[in-house]
């Protein structure tokens, strides 16, 4: 537990200047409880305390005594993370974001919006609809992630296929450096001066700091937007459908698959009236009216190519509303068919799709259980379901073992084992399987630069057992400079 | 130790044939990563500086770097992996870039980027200067178009980061990193491309006037409609104010009618160009002995410091997102006027950035200013990332922001 004279003084930071206002901090078992888990389940630490901070000046308070007395910190937004990004550290704090949830600034003319990084993803493009504006990324978690932890996991979303990922959308951003210096990254002009350091935060996972503003960059509206849905009787008829719209020059904003056993069971929860087959492709296209029109017609000819059964294109938005809706309702109804699930977020290049879903549903029937496969099939990010049953003795394990090989797999196939889910708690040892000890060291000199006491978030992203810094030995200064002739730089 | 015996001492890590001298420095033109990596981790072992160089056509951008060894990376050159369905590709860094863009043309796709000088500027430089033109209002920038890279550390090590997917969050993304840092953290030696589709239906359009309020009010209500464009360039020249449109939309959307309806309700004409406007920043940065800056603002201050430039006797090319270029004659009266203008941009959030000094210099004071400019807040930040990546400050040693 903290000591006493810590808590106060990290009472005192949470709560300098709010007078009146209710306590910033929460000490309680029972509410600490609340924070001990994101949306990953199977690992959990109670902090040893909440924070709820209303401004830059008091996060920038608690992480300097965090610093000082060396606690890790991990900052959270809705904990709707679902590789356990925002899983607290043994003995360590939470920096909850839920009172930072303000929209600073809009400014259509430069198509920007400034926040605070708790507010609600989906808020930012109510807050500039009327203006014909949106912000693109898209989780299936939009109405309650917010916009900091979609910035600490790089959140995608369906439509990242052509609008990008959040990396793409955040210009710059205030940060709370490890040591509790809040700097300024990027710059609301293009091309800010120096390394790229909104770049290399964005998607971070909260092991480089926090952010406590953000600039954005919104988009305009397309003029029209409209959706197929084509049903297959195979996954590589589906797949070669998806190849062949790329090569006819097509950028779709969305192109998405599901399998017959994820379709049915989002039919079955929300009624979205899906044809039953072995693969459902969807696809939306948006632009001006005359293109989307032609393009539908042109990929309707190539659904048909390729032997589709039914080519439905939505005639009317509550249709198309309804398509979307079983979609993105997929996770959730197939927890309906199963009592548990793992979702895995493996990325493979896209040629490589019936391939790899061959391997899964085989690798599967070897072990016993089932698999439900959601995809972003534009972008090759597979969300394969593995179901299995928590009550069966053993079975969890059996899951665990199939979702990690599936994860080998993929990266096999010259992919990542993520593709908007991020490595957290759940994924660090397969980031060894992925990348090699040299690129790992790499990447550590940046996480030492900016979190040399390993504070910040410690123990998520890299594989365990190496320590920070480990292999790649501590600074040797120059002798001049321990001289004390010359400055380094 | 003599520039002999590091001649010998490279010659023998990396092979006699990628090694020569020429007139006091050592040329190291490695073939391969591995004969890169030799060459990094010798000459960092050995405390000796290297200077990056690709075709050498933005050497003149940064700080002056003066090193014994120059690294010419033309020798790492060409499309290693074209995998058109999955719209990727991977190419050496020494690759020109107008190679590159021929080889993927064969499947109809490109990197979305149109960077100065492409038949000769090389993937790797381009990288690492951030370079970018018109296209980047629809495409983003590098940062947005790269999804992986190799690079070299000082000491050697070799490191991949991102892949060669699309989509990808694992790990820290060093390349955003490698982007636009001048190779002061590592040799990039291969990039790994998200493709796009050649543009099926671009034409270029060009409207002229003699003041700019017209043209900031077109400008305007281009970026708030739905035209899809692709470019979007404000120019001045001695002969008034020019902006230069490039529509993408398929022709039954007829977006181009839908722009000269536009532009005849601000009372002015629209006429079609060729698509050499849209090289007209390279046609700017090649006048000789001029002060030449490029300036970062938001983007509806574009046409306010359009004007500034042109009362001030600067010509420039102005992508709408906020980046231009501006060239000044070199008199000791126009120098004055550029640190005006600098001062104002800064006085704004932008930056400026010295391109080009005149040469004789007139005024080594004003250079002075206008290449230290404002530090970042983070410099601190950056300059700790250096000496993590890079502590005997082998590569590019000075050559970036704040003597990075």
């Amino acid at each position: 537990m903290l000591d006493r004279s810590i808590l106060e003084a990290l009472r005192d930071a949470v709560n300098a200047g709010n007078a009146g206002e209710p306590s910033g901090l929460i000490t309680e078992t029972n509410q600490l409880q609340t924070y001990e888990c994101d949306g990953l389940t199977n690992f959990r630490t109670v902090p040893d305390a909440v924070l709820l901070p209303r401004s830059a000046e008091q996060v920038q308070a608690i992480v300097r005594i965090c610093a000082q007395h060396r606690i890790p910190f991990v900052a959270r937004g809705s904990g709707t993370g679902l590789s356990g990004g925002a899983l607290p550290a043994k003995g360590g704090i939470v920096i909850s974001f839920a009172r930072m949830n303000r929209i600073l600034e809009i400014d259509i003319p430069n198509q920007r919006v400034v926040v605070e990084p708790g507010v609600i993803n989906a808020h930012v493009t109510e807050a500039v609809a009327a203006h014909g504006y949106f912000y693109a990324p898209d989780p299936s978690s939009q109405s309650v992630c917010s916009i900091g932890g979609n910035v600490a996991e790089n959140a995608g979303g369906a439509h990242c296929l052509k609008y990008g990922f959040t990396t793409t959308h955040v210009l710059g951003m205030d940060v709370v450096l490890p040591s509790g210096e809040l700097v300024r990254f990027g710059s609301a002009a293009p091309d800010a001066p120096g390394y790229d350091l909104t770049g290399v935060f964005v998607g971070s996972e909260g092991t480089l700091g926090v952010a406590t503003k953000i600039i954005l960059r919104i988009v305009k509206r397309p003029e029209t937007v409209q959706v197929l849905l084509a049903a297959f009787d195979s996954i590589p008829a589906a797949a070669q459908t998806v190849s062949d719209i790329i090569a006819a020059g097509m950028l779709p904003a969305a192109l998405e698959m599901m399998d017959r056993l994820a379709a049915m069971a989002s039919e079955a929860a929300v009624h979205p009236n899906y044809p039953v087959c072995e693969a459902l492709l969807l696809v939306e296209l948006d632009g001006p009216e005359a293109e989307v029109a032609a393009q539908m017609v042109e990929a309707t000819e190539l659904c048909r190519k390729n032997s589709a059964w039914e080519v439905r294109v939505a005639q009317t938005a509550e249709e198309r509303g309804l398509i979307w809706k079983g979609r993105k309702a997929a996770f959730a109804a197939v927890g309906r068919i199963s009592p548990n699930y793992i979702v895995q977020d493996g990325v493979i290049p896209r040629t490589a799709l019936p391939r790899v879903l061959e391997d899964v549903t085989r690798m599967a029937g070897e072990v016993g259980l089932r698999v439900a496969n959601v995809f972003h099939a534009g972008d090759g990010n597979l969300h394969p379901l593995v179901l299995y049953d928590r009550a069966i003795a053993g079975q969890e394990k059996i899951a665990l073992d199939l979702s990690e090989r599936i994860l080998h797999l993929c990266v096999d196939h010259g992919g990542s084992i993520t593709g908007e889910h991020g490595v957290g708690k759940e994924k660090q040892q397969a980031m060894g399987y992925m990348f090699s000890e040299p690129d790992m060291d790499t990447m550590q000199l940046v996480r030492q630069a900016f979190d040399p006491q390993n504070i910040a978030n410690p123990d998520k992203l890299f594989p365990r057992p190496r320590l920070c810094g480990e292999k790649t030995g501590p600074y040797t200064p120059h002798p001049l400079e321990t001289a004390g002739i010359a400055e380094f730089f | 130790m003599g520039v002999l015996s590091n001649v010998d001492g490279l010659r023998a890590v990396a092979g006699a044939d990628c090694i020569a001298e020429c007139a006091g420095q050592i040329v190291a033109s490695p073939r391969t990563t591995e004969e890169l990596a030799a060459i990094a981790r010798y000459a960092s072992a050995n405390k000796l500086a290297i200077e990056i160089a690709g075709a050498g056509t933005k050497r003149g951008w940064g700080n002056p770097v003066g090193a014994k060894i120059v690294l010419k990376t033309t020798g790492l050159a060409g499309v290693r992996h074209h995998s058109w369905q999955d719209l990727t590709a991977t190419v050496a860094a020494g690759t020109p870039w107008a190679a590159m863009q021929r080889a993927l043309e064969a499947h109809g796709q490109q990197v979305a980027l149109d960077p100065l000088w492409p038949e000769t500027a090389t993937v790797g430089g381009i990288v690492a200067t951030n370079d970018s033109g018109a296209l980047r209002l629809r495409y983003g920038s590098l940062r947005d178009l790269i999804i992986g890279m190799t690079i070299v550390l000082a000491d050697g090590t070799i490191a991949k980061s991102g892949g060669k997917v699309v989509k990808n969050v694992a790990g820290y993304d060093l390349h955003k990193l490698m982007t636009g840092a001048f190779g002061t953290l590592g040799v990039i030696a291969e990039v790994t491309f998200r493709l796009h589709p050649l543009s099926q239906y671009a034409a270029s359009f060009t409207v002229s006037a003699s003041d700019v309020t017209n043209l900031k009010q077109l400008m305007q209500a281009i970026v708030a409609s739905h035209l899809l464009t692709e470019g979007l360039q404000l120019r001045g020249t001695p002969d008034g104010f020019h902006l230069d449109v490039q529509l993408c939309a398929h022709p039954d959307s007829k977006q181009a009618e839908i722009l000269r309806q536009m532009t005849a309700g601000q009372d002015l004409e629209l006429e079609s160009s060729s698509n050499r406007i849209w090289k007209a920043r390279e046609a700017l940065l090649l006048q000789p002995g001029r002060l030449i800056l490029k300036a970062t603002m938001l983007p509806t201050e574009v046409p306010d410091f359009a004007l500034e430039v042109a009362e001030k006797g600067g010509e420039f090319v102005a992508q709408s997102l906020g980046i231009m270029y501006a060239a000044f004659p070199a008199d000791e009266l126009s120098c004055k006027l550029a640190e005006e203008f600098r001062y104002r941009i800064g006085l704004q959030g932008g930056t400026t950035f010295l391109l080009a000094r005149p040469t004789p210099a007139s005024s080594a004071e004003t250079w002075a200013l206008l290449t230290e400019g404002e530090l970042p807040e983070a410099h601190p930040l950056m300059r700790e990332i250096k000496r993590r990546f890079d502590p005997n400050r082998t590569l590019n040693p000075g050559r970036f922001v704040g003597g990075i």
